[in-house]
């Protein structure tokens, strides 16, 4: 299927693809817009003004995917409280690691194209991943 | 600065219209748009520095105007004078330095009162906090920008500087006797 969402992607985009690529479809390919007019009628828009998956009722995109396709699995949610904080911050969840979250995606922001960031952060967001299952098992930090 | 600015920079403007009642998503949007250090340049149109993040901070706005019943549209534009550009950047400097100074308040409040070490780092860490909220919405910095930054950080110091006390000489770490011990001589040329 065919994703689309705005070009010069951030934290929010980054972790969306990065979920839709692992749990809604494995062979998700992603197109990027300057504007909503531009997205092609056979694609799905994310977190793009007027999409369905984008920002409602003060969730991030990455929530409302979550919800969309019924994900309730805690550790998605524990990296979504880091993305909504990284991407909104208005401390509606306790992620301290949401500023270093920021820092990065904007860094890479400066020096990387929207695909060469998504190859990079796919890993970062699967040991995040891992890290937050563990702790989640173990109730305490993994390592 | 010597280096003259060739032309005005790119602004993303915010016009939007709410209708006055219910009061609770203006105050929302409004509360959104003081904590992104928007200009406001007249009733319903506010503007930023024009860039990736300003420029998606105000469209989530816009959406949310649209949401709660209201019209909002995103523009970017550019002064046609450098004196606009400069009184626009003036009144956002202005404003932030305001933040500032409230906050060198506190820290020096702080700073003065007898507080327990223990009291002191949390409140370095909220006055930090309040820091940084000031600085992300900071475009053209203040001097009041360094100040408070001294002024956060001699709170942080404060329970450091209490905890200091002389070292027994017992606990002084062994020093070698001689250099020569230690170190290899320098060959002499």
């Amino acid at each position: 299927m065919k994703w689309v969402t705005r070009e010069r992607i951030h934290i929010d985009r980054a972790a969306c693809a990065w979920l839709i690529r692992r749990y809604v479809d494995r062979d998700a390919e992603f197109m990027f817009v300057s504007d909503p007019a531009e997205v092609p009628d056979e694609a799905t828009a994310f977190d793009i003004s007027g999409a369905r998956l984008s920002h409602h009722g003060g969730d991030c995109s990455f929530e409302t995917i979550l919800r969309h396709f019924d994900l309730d699995d805690p550790v998605l949610w524990r990296i979504a409280a880091i993305v909504h904080e990284a991407d909104l911050d208005d401390q509606r969840y306790d992620a301290p690691e949401a500023a270093g979250m920021d820092l990065l995606l904007r860094g890479l922001s400066l020096t990387l194209s929207d695909e060469e960031i998504l190859q990079l952060t796919g890993p970062v967001f699967d040991g995040i991943y891992e890290y937050c299952r563990r702790s989640l098992l173990l109730g305490r930090e993994p390592s | 600065m010597t280096s003259v600015r060739a032309r005005t920079g790119e602004w993303v403007l915010l016009t939007y219209r709410l209708p006055r009642e219910p009061s609770t998503p203006r105050s929302a949007v409004w509360r959104k748009l003081k904590k992104l250090g928007v200009a406001q340049i007249s009733d319903g149109l506010v503007a930023l520095p024009a860039g990736a993040r300003t420029r998606e901070q105000l469209e989530w706005v816009a959406e949310e105007v649209a949401d709660a019943g209201g019209t909002a549209a995103i523009w970017l534009a550019r002064p046609t004078t450098r004196a606009q550009e400069d009184q626009l950047a003036l009144t956002m400097a202005a404003a932030r330095a305001a933040e500032y100074q409230v906050l060198i308040a506190a820290a020096t409040v702080v700073a003065s009162t007898g507080a327990d070490a223990g009291a002191r780092v949390g409140a370095a860490r909220r006055l930090r906090n309040e820091l940084r909220a000031i600085q992300r919405r900071d475009y053209f910095p203040p001097a009041d920008r360094d100040q408070a930054e001294a002024a956060v950080q001699a709170v942080a110091d404060l329970p450091r500087q209490l905890l200091a006390r002389p070292r027994r000489r017992g606990v002084q770490p062994a020093r070698p006797a001689s250099k020569s011990a230690t170190w290899p001589v320098q060959e002499t040329p």
